[in-house]
């Protein structure tokens, strides 16, 4: 809720955003007046009705286009991932795991969901909306529930930050056309997909930037600690992907490389004095996988 | 400095001035749901239950657990993994709150309903366009609706000695 200062500031910013020149569409100022009027406040309404206006598409993606966009991405992901592994036992215990770190996370009230990719390679994914994937490559490598913990926690992060919905805020295609909602996806299904697909193309083939990824390696070891995981887990298992990668390209373009994510968490968790209280569930986690790997 | 940065400058500047009411040390509850117990143990009786975003006035800390009163003046302890300093955003802070407000005014099919079986409308139909196949329409459909419950989570808490069950 706003206080009644606040409210007054909310108020003058939008004086201001007249004022700096935007010129509008008189449809959109009265969907703003009547969201306003909608939401109890009378005093926004009726600044929006006196003021200039607002461009839809250049405000946040609200939650509900979140998870549209989210579940077209994740479409794309299992597609070019070789599908999801079938293995439900596994499959709840990693939501089990995922949920408990989200649980406490910084944006805890919606829905995160997990699933396995059937895939050799050692990565990890998160589309917009909680939908988090991993590969069978990447179980096959972690040690304990600890680090899976963290690696989770880190796509929890992304989901957390919405990297990759700032991805798409920021792309050409939607500065072209100021609009990403569901109506717009609804009514230019060749646009969304051409949104949807840039957004892969950043996620699968690119990566995002090295800044993104390392903010996501904080909050990851960040998360898992807030749950009593072990955070030093993360840095063994970022050490073990070191030591497996090599000098591997594709990964790296995926991924910034080791030394600055181990210095991340090693920096993370001395300023954040996350404490390492030996809890990794090694037991949990290879009763949970052996087989099923 | 076009319009386009103009109109990000004052959004930030907005968004600053709604977030910066607290004041003294107030904590907020970061978890979806959190028990404010009479003393600093799992096993202590459960005073009040807590939800998201509810603010809390600290009393005292004490390592892994907080002393804090609730607006109904209620004082227990809570985990400290269940708090945070900041009020969390959320599923749709105000302003992502008021864009889909605005977007909706020309919205037509809008989704299912949460937790109903089907693809949302637009990205079923970004499946058509991408070729997606059935099988992997299936994965993410049942990957959308699968849901754990809230109990079975505390339960796997528990067993792993977890958050508040930590000994
Ligand atoms: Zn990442």
């Amino acid at each position: 809720m706003l206080n009644r200062s606040s409210r007054g500031l909310f108020a003058v910013g939008l004086v201001l955003l007249a004022t700096a020149g935007l010129t509008g569409c008189a449809e959109i100022q009265k969907a703003a007046e009547g969201a306003a009027r909608g939401s109890g406040n009378e005093r926004l309404a009726k600044t929006i009705h006196g003021s200039g206006t607002l461009i839809g598409g250049l405000l946040p993606i609200g939650y509900e286009e979140e998870q549209t966009i989210g579940q077209a991405i994740a479409l794309q992901v299992v597609a070019r991932y070789g599908g999801v592994y079938d293995q439900p036992d596994l499959t709840r215990y990693v939501n089990l795991v995922g949920r408990s770190v989200a649980l406490t996370c910084d944006r805890a009230d919606i829905d995160y969901r997990f699933a396995i990719l059937n895939h050799d390679s050692i990565n990890a994914f998160a589309a917009p909306a909680g939908y988090i994937f991993v590969t069978r490559g990447l179980l096959k490598t972690v040690k304990n529930e600890a680090e899976l913990a963290a690696v989770l926690g880190h796509e929890i992060g992304h989901v957390t930050k919405k990297h990759i919905l700032d991805v798409i805020q920021r792309s050409k295609q939607i500065a072209g056309v100021a609009e990403t909602g569901l109506a717009y996806a609804n009514k230019n299904p060749d646009a969304f997909k051409n949104v949807i697909d840039g957004a892969v193309k950043k996620l699968l083939d690119e990566g995002l930037d090295q800044g993104k990824e390392l903010e996501s390696d904080r909050l990851g070891v960040i998360f898992a600690s807030r749950v009593g995981y072990d955070p030093t887990a993360y840095e063994t298992f970022l050490d073990r992907l070191r030591t497996l990668k090599g000098d591997d390209r594709a990964f790296f373009k995926t991924h910034p490389d080791f030394s600055n994510r181990l210095s991340a968490v090693r920096s993370t968790i001395s300023e954040q004095k996350l404490k390492a209280t030996g809890i990794l569930l090694a037991d949990r986690f290879s009763r949970s996988s052996n087989e099923a790997l | 400095m076009n319009h386009r940065h103009t109109f990000l400058a004052v959004m930030v500047f907005m968004v600053t001035a709604m977030t910066d009411a607290a004041f003294g040390e107030t904590l907020y509850v970061s978890a979806k749901s959190a028990q404010l117990r009479s003393g600093k143990t799992s096993l202590d009786p459960v005073v009040a239950s807590l939800k998201t975003g509810d603010a809390l006035e600290v009393v005292k800390r004490d390592d892994r657990w907080v002393q804090v009163k609730t607006a109904k003046g209620v004082t227990g302890w809570i985990y400290s993994g269940n708090v945070s300093e900041s009020k969390p955003a959320g599923g749709d802070n105000e302003l992502a709150a008021l864009g889909k407000g605005f977007r909706r005014t020309e919205a037509s099919g809008v989704t299912a309903s949460a937790g109903a079986r089907g693809l949302d409308k637009a990205s079923e139909s970004y499946a058509n366009r991408a070729g997606i196949t059935q099988q992997h329409r299936d994965a993410v459909d049942r990957m959308t609706a699968n849901k754990i419950a809230e109990d079975d989570i505390q339960a796997f808490l528990k067993a792993g000695r977890l958050g508040e069950y930590a000994e």
